[in-house]
């Protein structure tokens, strides 16, 4: 089944949504990260097709923002913010202790799957950086010892209680 | 657009006043007085998108440097380019560029006409930057275009171009910021159109054309500027050759009728002629077989049995045949010599093949053999309609203005064509239009009475019309009402009120140029379908308007010159009928002799008359009807029944391989002479490099035959030719920069009103009668593809890396139908014949219908019946119903 068959109601309904066709394009690649925690080529090709944009374009747009993936992630993605604000106050010493501790840099996954490290544009947090996003939630003012407590709950629990939420995402007003 | 009624403003830069219509941007104003403002991102071509930051500009009283490529002027601005403040910013923009440029220049492609380079040498920019260069990793981008993205400056004029101009979007800057890279679709390599535009704008060496990797400086390459011999639209370009190997091509921004730009024909095709099979010696057919000779003996071997058959048999028992690819000069003298040296007036060209049907509807109705608009009226249309153009594929750079008028210029596009409007690899004129009617190329005429019979249904007429020729509009709304809305829906799957919407919107707008192409020309119904269309222009008015007009669409580079030089049957030099007396009389009293008095046999009728004995022998230029023509014509055996048969040629193609004599003739890269382009615009053509082995320019061999037949027809070089040609036909055009269109012919229009239209009003206009198709067939037309033109392409190693072979396009719906995937083989079969060929899926093909590249036909050429138009002698063999069926 191709992407497009598989969710081909969610897409309708987010087609809806924009007068603009390819205004669709950054909502339709969600849901094709979401599906394979990527965005994979021939989901690249659909929604290009759908849109009536070339691949290319779609690319261009994907390889834009941070926060789409390429390539496999492992089950928790970290994204560091590494931009101004983050970057006084030690977002590159965060990057380091998650080097020591996972063994993995920028780009890597752990041989296990779990944890895979991207650094990112600024999320918005600015004001309580150093921070980072975990899949879908923020972490915010990191130390080392936070930071320890973190990849401990998300081994064992799959959560952490220390993630002050996650970050906004417009809902579509329900009418 | 700048109307011309703009208001004009005087503004100041670097103390010189400058008076510009307001608007104009900075950075053009200032070019105007000779001030070159330093730029990256900005090209007069495309929208200013001021990224790079280069071309920073003092403005009294603004407080900040502004970019003079987004700026606009406005009344009493003073501008100052070069003030310390100006050259410090140039000079720090370009620390910035430099700090991550590989400065690898001893190795780039770009060295010596590099932008950066220059501005570099210019502001002597330094780098205090110390860190590790950004670096891109090398992937393989395409057979024919490379890039090294180390070097790029990042100013996206390649993604803008590939989206604003072709519309083709195959680029995109991949990344953000300094690690921004230009790539295709991630790691797949680049598809394209491959026009080299990106080649061509990228300020440095970051995009770099293949096939003249590391081979020069360009200083050392010796330039020639010419004309593009591929097709009908005439693009000036620029050959650049060290000694006699052909090094690039490239146009100059604002050169000639493309402006600079090229398709990928002319950009990547132009090592046709140093294809290492070229001719380079004369030969004779000796027991059986072609041996070489001298030029002497081939000559005068020709000589003599043109005697001899002449005495025997007489100056009719002969015929020629040229190619749209000879300059002007040639196809006069091929046809002066004929007439005069051989005494026959039997001779056709390739125009046969379709162009002769819109000129024959063109000098029906509006008494021109040209037409009366130009490319800029294209650009400047409100409503352009296109006819059976394929545009992007066959006349990419008419195509071009097309596009301009649609997305910059808000014209309404309505096409009647077979594309689906897909977006894929390569622009699809049907994505920008406003009324797309997609219909089989086979029925494309049906659509043309629909928005006939709309217009007269909804009065769209011209109100004094039906008054001063009650009978035309009487006749035309009778026959109309034959064809009712059912049938025409039927066929061809429209609303009714589709055609009403556009027949209004063309009646309603001002200027509406009508474009007809080769899908049209060259099938059963061009003729008819041309006059169909004239008929529409007329109706609404619109035919002599100002702006308005018809353009049918040359295929070969120089079919128009062919019908202006008499090289067709029916017509004397200047496009006057063989029929005209006085036009006779007077040709022959400056060729001091007698014009031969037979009716003349067109190329269909020629090959009959050789089959059938009573035409002995045959001239053929540059043309191969054995291998263009459907086995139905038989056209081999009927030159195998020639006692003479002489070809002029550059490579041994099928029909010269039965020739009694070959000449090797030369490229139109190795010789002077004129192209008449698709719009009637006469431009020079140079030579690049001399004439390949011993060959010989078609002009020098008619002329030196002509010497040994006694009637010498002698010129020292070829403008003599063009002094002649001009003496005969009045006024032939001047090589000015605009052509100057001819204007309608109002006494022509009237015969047509009158009594004109009577003649196929009733064939052209009748009820429709509806056909099936079986199960399990395909509609197959042969196709013209992008990548290959006129009679050379295909031995262009450029042209044949992105095309090498045929390939059945056909729909995704047919491909299901028939469990078909790319690359799988396919046998076709008709009652004429059989093929078997690849296929590849192509979503713009509508269902139903598949198309095979016509430069790789041959065999597919045997699967079509062949019509021969009665009126215009032209044979159509573009569609046929085949069978198609999946082999192992
Ligand atoms: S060569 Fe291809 S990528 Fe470059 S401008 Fe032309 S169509 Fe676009
Ligand atoms: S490749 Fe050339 S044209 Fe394209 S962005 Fe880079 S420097 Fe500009
Ligand atoms: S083939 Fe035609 S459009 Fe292409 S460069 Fe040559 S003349 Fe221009
Ligand atoms: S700089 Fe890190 S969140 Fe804004
Ligand atoms: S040329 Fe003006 S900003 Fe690039």
């Amino acid at each position: 089944m191709t992407f497009v068959e598989k969710y081909k109601d969610e897409i309708a309904d987010i087609l809806s949504r924009y007068p603009v066709r390819r205004s669709a394009l950054i909502p339709l690649l969600y849901v094709a990260q979401r599906d394979q925690g990527y965005v994979t080529e021939s989901a690249m090709q659909e929604i290009a097709h759908l849109l009536r944009l070339t691949p290319p374009q779609v690319y261009e747009t994907i390889t834009f923002y941070t926060m789409f993936n390429l390539k496999p992630v492992g089950t928790f993605h970290i994204q560091v913010c590494k931009s101004l604000m983050c970057a006084l106050v030690g977002s590159d010493t965060v990057i380091e202790w998650i080097k020591t501790k996972l063994g993995i840099g920028p780009g890597e996954s752990t041989a296990d799957g779990l944890f895979s490290l991207s650094v990112v544009e600024c999320l918005a947090a600015c004001g309580t950086g150093p921070m980072m996003q975990i899949n879908e939630d923020y972490y915010e003012q990191l130390t080392e010892n936070k930071l320890d407590r973190i990849l401990t709950d998300l081994r064992s629990t799959g959560t952490s209680p220390l993630k002050s939420g996650p970050f906004m995402w417009p809902e579509p007003v329900k009418t | 657009m700048t109307t011309p009624t703009a208001q004009m403003v005087r503004i100041m830069i670097d103390g010189m006043t400058v008076n510009v219509p307001k608007g104009t941007l900075v950075i053009e104003a200032a070019r105007r007085v000779g001030v070159m403002i330093p730029h990256f991102c900005y090209h007069p071509k495309l929208k200013p998108d001021a990224n790079c930051r280069m071309c920073l500009v003092e403005i009294e009283k603004v407080p900040k440097l502004q970019t003079a490529c987004s700026t606009p002027v406005d009344e009493g601005m003073n501008v100052r380019t070069a003030t310390t403040v100006v050259n410090d910013a140039h000079k720090s923009v370009l620390e910035f560029i430099l700090a991550n440029h590989p400065l690898d220049c001893p190795v780039c492609d770009q060295g010596g006409k590099c932008d950066l380079q220059d501005f570099s040498h210019q502001y002597t920019a330094t780098s205090r930057f110390t860190e590790t260069k950004r670096v891109f990793q090398k992937e393989y981008f395409s057979p024919l275009i490379e890039t090294q993205m180390n070097r790029c400056v990042q100013c996206l004029r390649c993604v803008r171009y590939c989206d604003e101009v072709m519309d083709v979007k195959a680029l995109a800057p991949v990344g953000r910021g300094t690690m921004t890279e230009i790539k295709h679709f991630g790691f797949h390599p680049l598809d394209c159109e491959f026009c080299g535009g990106c080649v061509q704008i990228c300020p440095v060496g970051a995009i770099t054309s293949r096939l003249s990797m590391y081979e020069y400086r360009p200083w050392m390459l010796k330039r020639a500027e010419t004309i593009c011999g591929y097709c009908g639209d005439g693009c000036q370009m620029t050959v650049q050759t060290k000694g006699q190997e052909l090094i690039e091509v490239n146009s100059a921004h604002g050169a000639g009728r493309n402006n600079g730009d090229l398709c990928a024909r002319g950009f990547f095709g132009f090592h046709a002629a140093s294809h290492p099979q070229r001719l380079t010696h004369p030969l004779i057919r000796r027991h059986g077989a072609l041996v070489q000779v001298t030029w002497e003996e081939a000559l005068e071997y020709v000589a003599d049995r043109v005697n001899e058959i002449k005495a025997a048999h007489g100056g009719p028992s002969f015929g020629g045949l040229i190619s749209g690819r000879c300059t002007n000069e040639e196809l006069y003298l091929f046809q002066k010599f004929l007439r005069m040296a051989i005494g026959t007036n039997h001779i056709d060209s390739s125009a046969r093949y379709g162009h002769v049907n819109g000129l024959q509807a063109m000098q029906l109705v509006q008494g021109t053999h040209r037409w009366t608009v130009t490319f800029e009226d294209i650009l400047d249309a409100d409503v352009l309609i296109l006819v059976g153009t394929n545009i992007t594929e066959t006349n990419p750079i008419t195509g071009l203005k097309v596009k301009e008028a649609v997305k910059k210029r808000q014209a309404t596009l309505i096409t009647i064509e077979s594309l689906e409007p897909v977006v894929d690899t390569m622009s699809n004129i049907a994505n920008l239009s406003h009324h797309h009617f997609r219909i089989p190329t086979s029925d494309t005429h049906h659509a043309i009475v629909g928005l006939v019979k709309a217009v007269l249904e909804q009065n769209l007429t011209q109100p004094d019309l039906a008054q001063r020729h009650p009978t035309y509009v009487n006749a035309m709304t009778s026959a109309l009402q034959q064809i009712s809305w059912q049938d025409l829906q039927a066929a061809t799957g429209i609303e009714p009120d589709a055609f009403v919407r556009a027949a209004k919107v063309a009646a309603g707008a001002r200027r509406v140029v009508i474009m007809a192409g080769q899908l049209l020309l060259r099938s059963e119904q061009g003729y008819s379908g041309c006059l169909t269309l004239l008929d529409l222009l007329l109706l609404t008015g619109k035919l002599d308007a100002p702006g308005c007009g018809f353009a049918p669409l040359a295929e070969e580079n120089n079919d128009q010159g062919a019908i202006e030089m008499g090289t067709v049957t029916e017509l004397l030099p200047g496009a006057q009928p063989i029929t005209n007396d006085t036009e006779r009389e007077r040709i022959a009293k400056q060729w001091k002799g007698e014009l031969p008095t037979d009716k003349g046999a067109s190329l269909i009728e020629m090959l009959e008359r050789a089959r059938v004995g009573s035409l002995k022998a045959m001239f053929i230029v540059g043309e191969n009807p054995v291998g263009s023509l459907p086995a139905v014509i038989h056209a081999e055996a009927s030159l195998r029944n020639l006692d003479l048969l002489v070809c002029q040629e550059l490579f041994l193609t099928e029909t010269a391989a039965l020739a009694h004599v070959v000449l090797p003739a030369a490229s139109s890269l190795e010789k002077h002479g004129t192209f008449t382009n698709t719009e009637g615009h006469v431009q020079a053509v140079r030579p690049a490099i001399e004439p390949v082995g011993d060959s010989r320019p078609d002009w020098e061999i008619f002329s030196a035959l002509s010497i040994l037949l006694n009637s010498p027809m002698e010129y020292a070089e070829s403008k003599e030719i063009l002094k002649e040609i001009r003496s005969l036909i009045p006024g032939y055009s001047s090589l000015g920069p605009t052509p100057l269109p001819p204007k309608v012919d109002h006494s022509a229009v009237d015969r047509y009103l009158t009594d004109g239209y009577q003649r196929d009003l009733a064939s052209r206009y009748h009820p429709i009668s509806r056909a099936s198709r079986p199960d399990g067939t395909v509609r197959l037309e042969l196709a013209q593809s992008l990548f290959h033109s006129g009679k050379l392409s295909t031995r262009s190693k450029g042209l044949l890396q992105v095309e090498g072979s045929g390939r059945l396009r056909i729909s995704p719906s047919d491909a299901a139908r028939f469990a078909l995937s790319d690359g799988d083989r396919v046998r076709l079969s008709s009652t004429s014949g059989e093929m078997t060929t690849e296929v590849k899926i192509m979503e713009r093909v509508p269902q139903g219908t598949a198309w095979f590249p016509s430069h790789f036909g041959q065999a597919a050429v045997q699967l079509f019946e062949c019509a021969i138009d009665p009126i215009t002698h032209v044979p159509s063999f573009r569609t046929a119903t085949v069978s198609m069926m999946k082999v192992a």
